[in-house]
């Protein structure tokens, strides 16, 4: 039944990083960096779809498609390290990945606040319709060329993108989070083999 | 004895036999069920082994409101499950539990069971159409091809009996499976007619009979998992009762005209005639319940069919199966 | 438009002609092969499906907004409330990721922990399917012998991490020290509680019992078979479209398992297969995990004889700070690749958690799938999909 190899290829972090930069270089995207085993390759707007599609020719399984808003003010949670050196964006990820081994690849794409928008990947990609619609009632990122834009999760009459970073947790101003202020206290530091908490 | 007296007793052990099996059945489903189902079951209700459960349960749904959509046809909506009912219990009415335990002897019962028996399809229907609602309209749909396709197998196995026995009483039908066939030292030996020839009529007429009650493997008309509840989903209360308790007095008026036509009915061997109309009722009840049971136990094992499955099972196998069988037995019946 | 509604428009229009327009049956938010709360809005005609547009959403919980103003201690709690049905497997591939981005290295008995438990949950998760598949074809008996054996793998999960569904066991660094050794103070001795291990295997004796009962009653079954086969056939490129993965993909034809390519947890050690069919069908997909449970009794034999001896955690700070960086971590849940995006600045919380969940990748092939079929294949090719709504809108 299983036609999977005994001895699969080791994801070391190097031939992950060769692969990143093959790939780079075939694809003619714009640079690539690989942080532990996973890869980023930075794709240029205009050229998204073309290079996914090709991309999928050696990394077929389309794993999933999101967004990371970038800003320098945040409503909820911690904001980014260095607020004055960010230029504020989005980026968009798509996730292809081979079937065979360990190789993955995220494709990034920066796109501009002012103009949101970047090309679908619905026309050879009919997984991404879901993905693309959830980023964009999450992030208001119109993608052109999927026509079905409608809410995903949301209600129709939902005004919004929650993901923003600029969206309050609503709960979150009406009610403190609990375990913000009445943590337990810490066991006594003399104790302190740590792991427990 | 004053005739309209001796209706009104007819009618009130009818209704009363009708009652009490359809609430036996029900226990028995959900005793026999949960045990097959690595579960105990009913367990409180009455003191010992919930045999009270059918009891509460009416009980239960007789309290709740009767509700009807508002844009249910609702003439229709409240008549759908008189019409179930009234042909639950109407079987009872012929089916003979002795020489003379029987409500009213036809000279063509057959006929008149197999005629009130497709009446609850009618009543089916009526509820899907009349309830305003999509999944009741889809589910009486799949009843009314379901009653079409295996009415036809269930008359021609029917029809061989008729042929061997050559009677359409039911009476006579038990009869002619008590007339001595052979004698084997000293002993006259009668058979019922499974074992003289009706052995594939009677598994077609098992088929059919479980077909047309809606049970699993063919309960394509209320398909829980599908139709939520079929043509069931809007009744509640009362009329939800109705629906429920036709539906098991149908299982035990058809193991009954089972029995009746293929295992012998009343009739037993080395059953002195003159014990006939007391042990009757208790001979043909033991045949009953061991079809009940089989009918039961179907449903625990088995998962349901798809509609045109169920549709090619009838007129690709059951119905050209049932034709040869009639043939057979005719030519039996010229022959010999 | 109601049946009566059509009823007497076609009654007004028979004087010209018939007219059978299609009907639009709502299928959920409440409706019982549903799983909980998901809507298809279907256009049919008599019972095959032209058109059909789930609509999800009635469970968004927005996990992801809701992890950026939780502590990374904090987000293991809300993540195995994903996947209910095998909340520890939901854990792993989060705790590994905020590991990665620490570099902190576990102990050897943590990591096999984690591998058994994973595999525990796989196979309770698989016995939810076999006990629900079945009951969407009609089949009530399989429900309920399913779920009693499954409640030996809850208890056994439930001894070591004190929940049935939601274990919130993993911690950065190792497992929940568990005191079950023997005293309640002293760390040297925390281990998982005594006997457990017997315990398991007495389970798993239990489970291959339950994979044969299953295919007594489900496998062989002609009516089964008459209801699966061929029923809802995914070929391969359209799984790899629509981002199928685990059980589903491999039913396909596609032998992708996440447990082979990516040693996340020492299953290179371990000695076992990966279960898949070519056909993509329903019943292939039933056949993959029935085989799957198999698979992961030889998995957790094995491990039980080489978990090492050693601590459950390593020292880790008290309050996680985790360096700035971006991971994807992901593991094989038992519904396919569950992975999760984690991009952190630095702090204590996440800036942004991705979490890629399968069942959302595995419904999103429902309107391909499901156009042009009957209604009762629809239930038999959702019941074979075997998702969670809370996974697929987190």
């Amino acid at each position: 039944m299983s036609d999977q190899p005994d001895t699969p290829p080791e994801p070391e972090t190097d031939s992950i990083a060769e692969y990143a930069a093959a790939i780079t270089e075939r694809l003619g995207a714009e640079g690539y960096t690989v942080e532990f085993d996973t890869a980023r390759v930075f794709v240029a707007k205009d050229k998204w779809v073309a290079t996914i599609n090709e991309a999928r020719k050696e990394l077929p399984l389309f794993s999933w498609l999101s967004a990371i808003d970038w800003s320098r003010e945040t409503e909820v949670g911690e904001g980014v390290a260095e607020p004055d050196e960010l230029e504020e964006r989005f980026e968009v990820m798509c996730r292809l990945s081979s079937v065979t081994d360990a190789r993955a690849i995220n494709f990034f794409a920066t796109l501009s606040k002012d103009d949101p928008t970047i090309g679908s990947l619905t026309a050879t990609i009919g997984g991404a319709e879901w993905h693309e619609r959830e980023a964009h009632e999450m992030f208001g990122i119109m993608f052109e060329g999927n026509e079905n834009l409608i809410p995903l999760y949301l209600p129709d009459d939902f005004i919004g993108n929650p993901l923003l970073k600029s969206f309050p947790l609503i709960a979150r101003e009406v009610k403190p989070w609990p375990g913000d202020v009445d943590v337990e206290g810490l066991p006594s530091s003399d104790d302190d083999d740590g792991g427990d908490v | 004895m004053n005739a309209w007296l001796e209706l009104g007793i007819t009618l009130v052990v009818i209704l009363v036999v009708v009652l009490v099996s359809a609430l036996v059945t029900i226990y028995v489903e959900l005793k026999a069920g949960s045990h097959m189902q690595a579960r105990i079951g009913p367990y409180y209700a009455g003191g010992r082994w919930g045999w009270a459960q059918p009891l509460a349960d009416g009980a239960k749904f007789l309290q709740k409101e009767d509700l009807a959509p508002a844009k249910a046809d609702g003439p229709v909506y409240r008549l759908a499950p008189y019409v179930v009912m009234m042909s639950a219990i109407g079987m009872f009415a012929v089916i003979p539990a002795g020489p003379d335990l029987v409500g009213v002897d036809l000279d063509l019962g057959v006929y008149f069971v197999l005629a009130i028996s497709a009446l609850a399809t009618l009543g089916v229907l009526m509820a899907g159409w009349s309830s305003a609602n999509k999944y009741s309209l889809i589910g009486g749909l799949r009843a009314a091809a379901q009653l079409i396709a295996y009415e036809i197998p269930l008359i021609l196995a029917v029809v061989a009996v008729v042929i061997q026995a050559e009677t359409m009483s039911l009476n006579g039908i038990v009869e002619a499976q008590m007339a001595t066939l052979f004698t084997l030292g000293g002993m006259d030996i009668a058979l019922p007619f499974i074992l003289t020839g009706q052995i594939v009529g009677f598994g077609i007429f098992l088929v059919a009979a479980v077909a047309e009650l809606s049970r699993i493997p063919f309960d394509m008309p209320i398909a829980e998992s599908e139709l939520t509840m079929g043509y069931l989903t809007e009744y509640s209360g009362i009329r939800f009762t109705m629906f429920f308790l036709g539906e098991y007095a149908s299982i035990v008026g058809f193991s009954a005209v089972a029995a009746t036509l293929f295992l012998g009915g009343y009739g037993a061997p080395f059953l002195p005639e003159s014990l006939a109309n007391i042990a009757g009722p208790f001979v043909l009840l033991a045949k009953v319940a061991v079809l009940v049971f089989v009918i039961i136990w179907i449903r625990f094992t088995w998962p349901r069919l798809r509609e045109d499955q169920l549709q090619s099972l009838a007129w690709r196998w059951l119905i050209p199966i049932a034709l040869v069988n009639v043939g057979v037995v005719a030519t039996f019946k010229v022959v010999f | 438009m109601t049946s009566r509604q059509l009823m007497h428009r076609s009654e007004a229009a028979v004087s010209i002609e018939l007219e059978t327009p299609g009907m639009t049956l709502n299928i959920g938010p409440q409706h019982p092969s549903t799983h909980g709360v998901l809507r298809l809005v279907a256009k049919i005609s008599g019972e095959r499906i032209d058109e059909i547009e789930p609509v999800i959403g009635y469970m968004h919980r927005g996990y992801e907004k809701l992890s950026e103003v939780r502590t990374y201690a904090q987000i293991t709690a809300l993540v195995n409330r994903i996947d209910w049905v095998s909340g520890f497997a939901n854990e792993v591939p989060f705790i590994l990721g905020v590991e990665k981005l620490m570099g902190v290295e576990v102990p050897e008995r943590a990591q096999w922990i984690r591998l058994i438990l994973t595999e525990l949950a796989r196979i309770s998760s698989h016995l939810v399917f076999m006990s629900s598949f079945p009951l969407e074809l009609g089949a009530s008996t399989p429900l309920m012998h399913m779920l009693r054996d499954r409640e030996h793998i809850l208890e056994l999960i439930e001894d070591v991490t004190g929940g049935r569904f939601h274990p919130n066991f993993n911690r950065v660094g190792g497992v929940k020290p568990v005191y079950g050794g023997g005293s309640k103070t002293k760390k040297q001795s925390m281990d998982l509680p005594a006997g457990f291990f017997k315990r398991t295997l007495k389970a798993m004796d239990l489970m291959e019992q339950s994979c044969r009962d299953i295919d007594t009653l489900v496998t062989g079954n002609e009516v089964v078979r008459a209801r699966t086969i061929g029923i809802g056939v995914i070929p391969s490129d359209k799984a790899l479209e629509y981002g199928l993965t685990g059980p589903n993909l491999r039913a396909s034809g596609v032998a992708y398992d996440l447990r082979k390519v990516e040693n996340y947890l020492p299953y290179d050690q371990i000695d076992f297969d990966v279960v898949s069919r070519t056909g993509g069908d329903s019943f292939d997909r039933y056949l993959v995990r029935v085989g799957e449970v198999r698979e992961s009794i030889k998995i957790i034999r094995q491990a039980v004889d080489l978990i090492p001896a050693g601590p459950l955690q390593t020292k880790v700070p008290r309050v996680l700070k985790v360096p700035a960086g971006q991971v994807y971590s992901r593991a094989e849940n038992p519904k396919g690749e569950f992975g999760y995006y984690i991009v952190s600045e630095g702090g204590k919380m996440p800036y942004r958690l991705k979490i890629r969940s399968t069942s959302f990748s595995n419904l999103s092939i429902l309107p391909w799938i499901l156009k042009g079929q009957l209604i009762p294949d629809l239930v038999a090719i959702m019941g074979s999909f075997d998702f969670v709504l809370g996974d697929v809108d987190r």
